[in-house]
């Protein structure tokens, strides 16, 4: 009998957190469907890059993919857009509370009128700036040419910082900041670590501002097709997977960062509480401009499970 | 078994000279269709997104800004600086030729284009003065073809396509290679022109010579803008590329008023056409290495080849004669963007450096061009001085033969290519 | 006469979107520049000018520029092919294969054209709009289906007056007649030579072949 043959593609090196986590995932499902099932990861944007991904998904051409959150906001399910916002979270428990929770699986839900089965929520990490000069205050990012992926809200918020936002590709980023062409950037830990950034920024400053996560997915005619006993060996799979990438994901960031200070070729900030609460008050009122956007109820129900109030910052 | 029936396909449609953008879409449909389960619309979304990529945009701005001075007289200019500073050496005129054809492949990112700017109006010249035809025919076809290793060059840009090498640092890697050839090739015509001693020109005062540079210094500065912007930061190799498009048309227009007004709606449609084409290549050949991954070709072939016990050096050597082979029928583009993808994760596995790889490819295009049954400069050459083919491709062999020379030596020697982008802190 | 029209169409579409496109990057290009400038005054005003959608907008015209540039280059027969073989047969069986060559390029852009039509129609029933500027993805992708059909009409238009005259689409070298005075070049396109990358018909000269040498042959 033929296997039942799953084509994931993702956009990341095999070496990251979601690449291993992905062939996590390949490991668990055929061993626990005894070769039913062939799952075929292809890393690196190798059969599709960042802005066909979708597309391909919803027409078949590949089975899953784990683009990040922000991917869905142009696919018309704004409310992914909710997790750009800067300061949401203040920490992983945080944010596992809307991920892991009821929140997060409603959330998924709403891709099902897209053709799309929402399986899991995968960490990255908190983004931090990077910049040629120290960022202590938010004063500091003024007229810095800051490079962001295409996102309504991440411009928003450089823009409330006084940066510039450049748009600019994964794979020119490097050259950009060695070059000048932009000043700085935001990235994980683990990105900054992986692409090198570290050696080209001179100054980084943990501001934690933003999470940086992904959404595994798949075709829902695909999904729907399989038999029962396969789909539920594949969701045990995923959740395994998913606790795989969650655990390795937070202690990478936390080597990556471990490894930047080594380097010495960056110097990194730590910001106390009171200087954060600056970054905060500064960032926190693009939640309000945003509302418009993202819908009001939501922002107020991720606020509810992460107990947060802006009005008593 | 699916490769070679890939490959057979491609090779059986292209042979009957259908375009080469052509026979790799109907090779990849018809694979699709009856080899496996992919939806074909897929195929039609990845001809939209196989060139969705700012940084595949570096190639209609490098044309437009090509078309730009070929018009605006930028050409004149650079010949009459070249030959005021080394006219009066053995080979004058032609000698001249080499260092203009240098200048102007700063300037231009295609080695037809240099052809044309730099022979139109040198190589009637030069015939005047009394060299044979043979000499100038042989010194513009293989000095053109500096066009893509010197930047900025569309191949390169082609090549970090292929395999996301940073355009930036090929650029700076083509420079010294550049002037290495430049001056090889200038020392073959010296050679030549002492030996059948062929006319001199008058050496120029130092006033003439200033006031040539100061006449051509609007057109060289161009490539101050390109690399000079890149490597400070103030653009992006895309954004250079369209910075290098305004440059050149306020250069034209308004600099040396070469061009007027009415010209400019004809420039952008020839550039436009000449852009589309090749885009169109790009989109079919984003889409031919679309299958090959899916049937998973290039790792095959990389343990393949590892198999077999294949080093760096001989692999480098199959590399060149294969492309070597592919420039007897192909040009550039079709050429590079069909193989790249293809040989670079063998190249990966070596341990060969992805820059160096790219400027030998760049180096082995340019030898393609040069020479028959298909080269793009011979012809271009041929149309201006009505030489017949058989009789150009033996008035170029002196300066081919340097070439391959040099190709040897760029092949095996990765610093010449590596030395300056990484003084440059640019890998 | 509507065919002139469509021609004209054409040809100013694709003049249009080159030369805006790189209007679009200069301007970014400036923006940011002039942003960096540490004026206070001159910041307040330029930084809240939103030129995030430059790139996107470029590349989107680039590529509708490239679906109907193709079209335009079928009709002045600029894309090459391998025709070193083809060029060495006899007419006969050279015609034969030209017009294959023609249905072949009419098959495909009229198959993909097809596909973008089904493709654009399943994708305009979702919401999804493009990253930056936030159009509706499908009239982006529009240049599909529309580009492509138009490059299947040329491809039959070139087959089709290739069958009755005998003729391909040519290229007039008479800019590059050098060895004469004060030859500046003009309007030479470097890729649109009969130089056995395109195939040619046996009406008009090719290059190379007007010379004392002779043709190739
Ligand atoms: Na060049
Ligand atoms: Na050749």
């Amino acid at each position: 009998q033929q296997p039942i043959v799953i084509k994931l593609s993702h956009v990341v090196a095999v070496d990251t957190p979601k690449g291993k986590a992905a062939l996590q995932f390949k490991k668990f499902a055929e061993e626990r469907s005894k070769g039913r099932v062939r799952v075929e990861v292809y890393a690196n944007s190798m059969l599709y890059k960042d802005k066909e991904e979708l597309e391909a998904l919803q027409l078949g051409s590949v089975q899953m993919l784990a683009p990040s959150l922000s991917k869905f906001g142009p696919m018309g399910v704004k409310d992914f857009e909710a997790f750009e916002l800067p300061y949401l979270f203040d920490d992983y428990a945080d944010m596992h509370k809307v991920t892991q929770g009821p929140l997060g699986q409603q959330m998924l839900k709403k891709l099902e009128s897209k053709g799309i089965v929402g399986l899991a929520y995968w960490d990255n990490g908190f983004r931090q700036l990077t910049a040629n000069k120290q960022l202590k205050s938010p004063n500091d990012c003024r007229g810095l040419k800051m490079r962001i992926v295409s996102a309504k809200i991440t411009d928003a918020y450089m823009r409330a910082l006084g940066a510039i936002p450049q748009v600019m590709s994964f794979g020119e980023v490097y050259q950009a900041m060695q070059t000048g062409v932009v000043d700085g950037g935001e990235n994980t830990f683990s990105n900054i670590y992986t692409q090198k950034m570290y050696e080209v920024q001179k100054h980084l400053t943990v501001t934690n501002h933003g999470y940086l996560g992904y959404a595994v997915i798949a075709n829902k005619r695909f999904w729907d097709g399989l038999p029962a006993d396969i789909r539920a060996i594949l969701e045990s799979s995923m959740r395994d997977a998913t606790k795989y990438n969650n655990d390795i994901a937070q202690k990478e960031n936390n080597e990556a960062l471990a490894a930047i200070k080594k380097s010495g070729k960056t110097k990194v900030t730590l910001l106390t509480p009171q200087e954060r609460l600056t970054w905060k008050k500064a960032l926190v009122p693009v939640h309000k401009q945003m509302e418009g956007r993202i819908g009001k109820d939501l922002i107020k129900a991720i606020y509810k499970e992460t107990n947060f109030d802006p009005a008593r910052l | 078994m699916n490769i070679a029936i890939i490959f057979g396909l491609l090779v059986a449609l292209m042979i009957t000279g259908m375009p080469i953008s052509i026979s790799l879409g109907l090779t990849v449909l018809s694979f699709f269709f009856t080899m496996t389960q992919m939806p074909i619309e897929s195929v039609a979304l990845k001809l939209f997104t196989g060139i969705e990529k700012f940084e595949i945009m570096a190639v209609p701005f490098f044309i437009l800004a090509g078309n730009f001075l070929t018009h605006g007289g930028v050409a004149r200019r650079m010949i009459n600086f070249a030959s005021s500073m080394i006219g009066h050496w053995h080979g004058g005129l032609g000698l001249a030729g080499v260092l203009a054809c240098a200048m102007f492949a700063a300037v231009s990112g295609s080695s037809p284009a240099t052809v044309v700017a730099i022979g139109a109006i040198i190589l009637p010249a030069m015939v005047k003065q009394g060299f044979p035809n043979k000499f100038g025919a042989g010194i513009i076809t293989t000095s053109g073809a500096l066009g893509i290793l010197i930047p900025p060059s569309i191949t390169m840009v082609m090549y970090s396509i292929g395999t996301n090498t940073s355009v930036g640092t090929l650029f700076m890697a083509g420079v010294v290679p550049g002037l290495i050839l430049a001056t090889l090739l200038g020392l073959v015509a010296w050679y030549r022109a002492r030996k059948y001693n062929y006319p001199r020109m008058p050496k120029a005062t130092w006033g003439e010579r200033l006031r040539a540079l100061r006449e051509c210094i609007w057109g060289l500065l161009l490539v101050v803008v390109v690399m000079g912007g890149i490597y400070s930061g103030v653009f992006t190799p895309t954004e250079a590329a369209a910075m290098a498009a305004v440059y050149a048309f306020v250069v034209a227009v308004f600099v040396y008023k070469d061009m007027k007004f009415r010209d400019i709606p004809k420039v952008l449609l020839n550039s436009a056409n000449m852009s589309a084409m090749l885009l169109y290549i790009i989109t079919n050949a984003v889409l031919f290495s679309f299958l090959m991954t899916s049937e998973g070709v290039p790792q095959m072939m990389a343990a393949w080849l590892i198999d077999m016990g294949l080093g760096p050096m001989s692999f480098l050597l199959v590399v060149n004669i294969m492309l070597l082979m592919a420039g007897n029928v192909m040009e550039p583009a079709s050429i590079v963007l069909i193989m790249a993808p293809i040989l670079f994760p063998v190249a990966m596995k070596l341990g060969i450096d992805p820059v160096h790889f790219g400027i030998l490819i760049v180096v082995n295009m340019e030898v393609g061009m040069c020479h028959p049954p298909v080269g793009l400069n011979l012809y271009v050459s041929s149309g201006i001085t009505k030489m017949g083919i058989t009789e150009l491709t033996v008035a170029v062999w002196p300066w081919l033969l340097a070439m391959l020379g040099f190709l040897v030596t760029v092949t095996y020697w990765p610093a010449l290519s590596l030395w300056l982008p990484r003084m440059l802190g640019m890998m | 006469m509507p065919l002139k029209i469509l021609d004209n169409l054409e040809e100013w579409l694709i003049t249009f979107l080159i030369g805006a496109a790189t209007v679009v990057i200069f301007i970014s290009v400036v923006h940011r520049f002039a942003c960096t400038i540490p004026v206070r005054m001159i910041q307040d005003v330029l930084i809240p000018i939103n030129v995030s959608w430059a790139q996107e907008l470029c590349i989107y015209m680039f590529v509708w520029m490239a679906k109907f540039g193709a079209a335009y280059g079928v009709r002045t027969g600029i894309h090459v092919g391998v025709d070193v073989l083809i060029n060495r047969l006899n007419s006969g069986l050279r015609n034969k294969f030209i017009i294959f060559g023609l249905l072949a390029g009419v098959l495909f852009t009229g198959t993909v054209g097809t596909f973008g039509a089904n493709f654009v129609w399943h994708i305009a029933h979702t919401d999804q709009v493009s990253a930056d500027m936030e159009l509706p993805i499908w009239i982006v992708y529009l240049a599909v289906p529309l580009g492509s059909y138009l490059m299947c009409f040329r491809f039959m238009q070139v087959a089709c007056s290739f069958i009755r005259t005998g003729e391909l689409p040519h290229h007039d070298h008479s800019h590059v007649d050098g060895l004469e005075e004060d030859v500046v070049p003009k309007d030479i396109n470097w890729l649109d030579m009969d130089d056995n990358l395109h195939p040619h018909d046996l009406k008009n000269k090719q290059l190379g072949e007007n010379g004392k040498g002779g043709g190739q042959k």
